[in-house]
């Protein structure tokens, strides 16, 4: 079973793209949903986005991952509601009105987040995180150290949730009812639980740093990594794709 | 009392766990769980204090199911320690630690305060220390405090001696001994064998999931079969007593071939000798 940004092995063809082109068709694509607030055409990225998803067998990943957004943006949503009045009044508030246009922005946020996040949850879904790292590093010029330290903390975001997860079972076990209550009970338990989480980070970050050195991280060059990242002919269509994507979102009314 | 019926557990469906466990632990007994790593010995150990809930079978806690207890019902009769004691440690003193407990389960008073300051006596802990500057022996016993600071009847302990030098686990060991002498229920999942030797008085053998032997120390850890099936190296004593009569076969009636601890051995060898 794989884990939160785990790789996932396949032979799709987002899996046998150039890593470059899938941070870049990712990147761009996230942009695209922040220059439209068009509703069809946001409407369309999410659909597209759940469809790159679906040709990489990653759907049930991806249904997790829109439920997390979707809590996230309903939250921005609502603030939107009460603090954007706009468009034909819909509820007078004291402070001002939830309108038409209101409504408007709060979908268009919750699809937003939605479609934007998708691809770039995808890029790591379906990259191996050396890959990743090593592509910057020999097509973008990246610094090594700079690869490392972005492939090392994604790498450390599954290591710190399981260490959370040991750190809130250890005190269930002596009795805190994480279960019981509504989410301000909740966040009142979890907050003492940042101490020992932080505390093993900050131990397992160092020891990670040692072994790195000792293993000659400051020798490590460009020339170090025998792999090639050639781009293909289905790189550059994907890069001119999004491309065309960004152009849309920005000339789409 | 403790009670496996038939306990099939599993953390993702396609990888079975356990695989049809049943045991009974009686009130102040000591046992302790060996086998090899990814036999479901911490999965059975989580399942005691309700922490996972078995997919069939039922664990029993003093006769009531597992899964009709709430957590902290079970935390005040289930005392658990962890392999890392820095998964258990979340406050910014000693004292603030052995008090966590009871703020968890509700409980304050004089009574609490008077049993956290036997406890930091007990223990010999400063209790204005800052736990995360402690030594990874002063921290496991800290969690170990932690525990033995809420009484409960029984105490589960997953690897306690892990990762301690040979005094740190002698008083980590210590103070668990006193415990059970206290009447207290030992359950401890251990790979030193000889600390089973020296503190187990029942010993469970688990492997692929399942129990394959269960029964007083000295008679599990003198079995070829379930040394071999498990992967165990018995206690140094257990290993010349039984490699010696395999050596000379006049040695297989002699006290040296049933000696398993180093007192016995050593009364062994002088009436050995002696003749």
């Amino acid at each position: 079973m794989n884990g939160f940004l785990e790789y996932v092995p396949g032979d799709s063809l987002l899996h046998r793209l150039n890593p470059v082109t899938k941070i870049v068709f990712a990147v761009v694509f996230a942009i695209s949903c922040f220059c439209t607030s068009n509703l069809i055409f946001l409407a369309v990225l999410l659909a597209a986005a759940i469809g790159l998803a679906a040709s990489c067998g990653m759907l049930k990943q991806t249904a997790g991952l829109m439920k997390a957004v979707f809590a996230f943006s309903i939250i921005l949503a609502v603030l939107l509601l009460l603090t954007n009045p706009s468009g034909d009044v819909l509820v007078e508030l004291p402070w001002g009105y939830i309108g038409t246009g209101s409504i408007m922005a709060a979908v268009a946020t919750i699809l937003r987040l939605e479609a934007a996040a998708i691809p770039l949850f995808l890029t790591f879904y379906v990259t191996k995180m050396t890959d990743m790292s090593n592509a910057a590093v020999k097509v973008l010029h990246v610094p090594y150290k700079y690869a490392f330290t972005f492939a090392s903390t994604v790498h450390f975001i599954p290591v710190f949730m399981n260490d959370m997860r040991s750190i809130m079972e250890a005190q269930t076990a002596r009795g805190v009812e994480f279960d019981q209550g509504g989410i301000v009970n909740k966040v009142r338990l979890m907050v003492p639980l940042c101490v020992p989480l932080l505390v093993s980070s900050v131990r397992k970050t160092n020891s990670a740093a040692i072994a790195a050195e000792v293993r000659g991280f400051d020798l490590r060059t460009r020339e170090s990594g025998y792999k090639t990242y050639p781009f293909t002919a289905a790189d550059l269509a994907v890069i001119v794709l999004a491309v065309a994507i960004l152009v849309a979102a920005i000339i789409v009314p | 009392m403790i009670e496996f019926r038939d306990v099939k557990a599993s953390y993702d469906k396609d990888i079975q766990v356990l695989d049809g466990v049943s045991f009974t632990i009686q009130d102040g007994e000591f046992v302790a769980f060996v086998g090899t790593n990814g036999a479901g010995k911490s999965t059975t150990m989580r399942l005691m204090n309700g922490l996972l809930k078995p997919d069939a079978g039922q664990v029993l806690l003093d006769g009531v199911p597992t899964t009709e207890l709430k957590t902290s019902q079970v935390a005040k009769r289930v005392g658990f320690l962890f392999q890392n004691p820095d998964s258990q440690i979340c406050s910014g003193t000693v004292r603030e630690e052995l008090m966590f407990g009871f703020k968890a389960l509700g409980e304050s008073g004089p009574e609490v305060e008077a049993r956290v300051d036997g406890v930091i006596r007990e223990f010999g802990f400063n209790p204005d220390d800052d736990p995360f500057l402690l030594n990874r022996g002063t921290r496991q016993l800290l969690a170990l405090a932690s525990i033995v600071v809420l009484a409960p009847p029984v105490i589960i302990l997953d690897e306690p001696t892990t990762g301690l030098d040979y005094k740190e686990c002698k008083k980590v060991m210590d103070i668990i001994s006193r415990l059970h002498e206290a009447g207290t229920t030992i359950v401890m999942v251990c790979h030193d064998m000889e600390v089973v030797a020296d503190f187990a008085k029942r010993v469970i053998v688990m492997t692929a999931g399942r129990v394959v032997d269960d029964g007083p120390t000295f008679e599990v850890l003198r079995n070829p079969q379930t040394l071999t099936r498990a992967s165990l190296i018995p206690p140094q004593v257990v290993d010349i007593s039984i490699a010696l009569p395999l050596m000379d076969e006049r040695l297989a009636a002699s006290p040296v071939a049933f000696a398993n601890t180093l007192d016995e051995m050593q009364a062994a060898v002088v009436e050995e000798v002696g003749e």
